[in-house]
């Protein structure tokens, strides 16, 4: 049990990635591609944050007595991952709203209808 | 001396100041992009000298590299902010009369947006910085390929963004990989501590880094949007994503695999794949009857060359890479700005349409020809150098397979001559005789892009002017060390 309890998180996360590469690379419906996307995201984000963890750590600031810097979790990824969830929020609205478009243009969201343009 | 941070603050304010002028002051906005680059294009001009003997190294925050977010603004940085600037400059003078219709004000934010992106990713420091410059890069031309909102530009942009996100989280693992590794986000301090870490624990987040820049640089499986994106976006934006954005990636790819990996085992495969990505793009533009899509595939045979040129690595190489960069920066750029006026007065993007059009338009045709040629590389022009340049290159390293390489890229400009001399053939010995009535571009699309044949035919005839620039911005990417002492002091 110990190799899960300190390797958890990267399972989950790595799960997460390829749950999100999967779903885009299969599903056909453009809602369902950003889905993927979107766990995608989530999965290279809690990836970030597993690799600055440190087991029972804490936020790094010294609000108690005694806390030691060993006891506190990595500030840095935590920074990153503000960032690049504020990053996925943009790139998901985006999508959504060209998605709103095509539905106008084409009357569907199946991305294997949408071939207009070819090499 | 002011900072190089400006660089990047003086784009980024004045992006943001433009939904403020639409309150009261509508008539100045077009003008804002254009005065934020003239500054972008004055200041890198002025630091070009100095950052030549010196690099200058900006701290942010008050702390020294690594705990610090830094700029390096070096050879290649400000080679590269000076060259966006330009170009970015003309093609928004050339916007000024050409964007009229749609949402005029967010096609300006946008465009200073990406501009600001990509000046942001040139001279950064720090990884997860370029990540952040390459995302602003990345959205805002997302959103600028759909700036027409019309079937062809949503598709296009719709494919173009499921494909880039997935490149920027792939990039974003990367980093995440090595910052797991060496605890640090800093470049140069990355490079200094590489060589203690195992071979087979580098070799993930490399291949995670290359594969999520070469999206964006339209390396040759990851290449799949650029047709697309590049055809059905408003031609000034074809210019600036064809001529800027995927320059920018291939610095991207070009700074991991030679500042921080320092990896020369695996240039060899990227020269493969670069030969690869020039044939395939090369012999598609070849078949193509719509003259944006023929102009997108040829930037795709045109980076072909350019990241052959950086994987032979050694000085001469890399000079005759970034050479190619810039004379196909500035050609594809004359080129998609004269067919964007073709086109508009066409009112077709077939190269059947456009016959006859040499005595219509003869300005722009002839501004077409010179891009055209100079691409193709025939002397007087810019390209001429910048392949002859290559060509030494890879006959210089005595080693038989870069020999039989440039022989096969060789072969990719005997194609690339035959479709461009095609629409050549086109513009000027085609269509109906007589006396068509001239309708010539506008003046302020015509003056960019006489100052684009300026540069073509004056660095072509004296490549000297450039030369010492580019020849330091190699040394740069060559020494690693270097760079690595510059930026720790």
């Amino acid at each position: 049990m110990s190799f899960l309890n300190s390797y958890i998180y990267y399972i989950g996360a790595f799960g997460l990635i390829l749950i999100g590469l999967y779903i885009i690379l299969v599903k056909h419906n453009l809602i369902k591609v950003i889905i993927g996307l979107g766990v995608l995201d989530t999965g290279v984000n809690l990836f970030l944050i597993s690799v600055g963890y440190v087991n029972k750590g804490t936020a790094p600031i010294f609000s108690k007595p005694g806390i030691g810097s060993e006891h506190m979790v990595d500030a840095v990824p935590q920074a990153l991952v503000l960032t690049a969830i504020v990053i996925g929020v943009a790139v998901l609205a985006l999508a959504l709203s060209l998605a709103i478009r095509l539905y106008q243009h084409y009357g569907t969201l199946n991305l294997r209808k949408v071939r207009e343009q070819r090499w | 001396m002011v900072s190089p941070v400006l660089l990047i603050a003086v784009p980024l304010g004045l992006a943001f100041a433009i939904p403020l002028f639409t309150l009261f002051w509508k008539a100045v906005i077009k003008w804002i992009p254009a005065a934020a680059l003239v500054f972008n294009l004055i200041f890198s001009l002025l630091l070009l000298p100095r950052v030549l003997e010196n690099p200058v190294i900006v701290f942010i925050g008050g702390w020294r590299p690594p705990f610090c977010i830094n700029l390096v603004a070096g050879p290649v940085g400000i080679l590269f902010s000076a060259i966006i600037a330009l170009v970015g400059l003309l093609v928004s003078i050339y916007a000024l009369d050409y964007i009229k219709e749609g949402a005029v004000e967010k096609y300006h934010i946008l465009y200073l947006l990406l501009l600001t992106g990509a000046t942001g990713v040139v001279l950064t420091g720090d990884i997860f910085n370029l990540f952040v410059f390459f995302e602003v890069l990345c959205i805002s031309s997302y959103a600028l390929v759909a700036y027409l909102r019309d079937k062809a530009g949503i598709e296009s942009a719709v494919k173009y963004l499921i494909q880039g996100a997935v490149g920027s989280s792939l990039l974003l693992i990367g980093i995440g990989l090595l910052y797991g590794q060496f605890g640090t986000l800093n470049m140069a301090d990355m490079a200094g501590r590489i060589d203690s870490a195992s071979t087979i624990s580098l070799f993930v987040p490399m291949v995670l880094l290359i594969t999520g820049l070469g999206v964006e640089a339209a390396i040759f499986p990851l290449n799949a949007w650029l047709p697309d994106a590049h055809s059905s976006a408003p031609s000034s934006i074809s210019a600036i994503l064809s001529g800027i954005a995927i320059e920018v990636g291939l610095y991207a790819v070009a700074r991991v695999v030679f500042t921080i990996f320092g990896a020369s085992s695996i240039l060899l495969f990227l020269s493969l794949l670069a030969i690869l990505t020039l044939l395939v793009g090369e012999m598609c533009a070849f078949s193509q009857n719509n003259i944006k899509r023929m102009l997108a595939y040829s930037s795709i045979g045109q980076i072909g060359l350019i990241l052959f040129a950086l994987a032979i690595a050694t000085s001469y190489g890399v000079t005759g890479g970034l050479f190619q960069l810039l004379s196909h920066t500035l050609a594809k750029a004359l080129l998609f700005l004269a067919a964007g006026y073709m086109i508009y007065r066409a009112g077709s993007m077939d190269i059947s349409d456009l016959e006859g059009m040499g005595a219509k338009m003869p300005l722009t045709s002839l501004a077409f020809t010179i891009g055209a040629f100079s691409l193709v590389g025939l002397p007087p022009f810019i390209g001429f150098p910048s392949k002859f340049l290559i060509v030494r290159a890879a006959l210089a390293t005595k080693e038989t397979v870069l020999i039989v390489l440039i022989g096969l890229a060789l072969v990719g400009t005997v194609i690339e001559g035959a479709y461009f001399f095609r629409v050549v053939q086109a513009l000027y010995f085609k269509g109906e005789k007589g006396n068509p009535g001239r309708n010539e571009a506008p003046i302020v699309a015509l003056l960019p892009m006489f100052i684009l044949v300026l540069l073509i035919v004056v660095v072509g005839i004296y490549p000297k002017l450039v030369t010492d620039v580019l020849n330091s911005a190699a040394t740069e990417f060559l020494s690693r060390l270097e760079y690595v002492r510059n930026v720790l002091g």
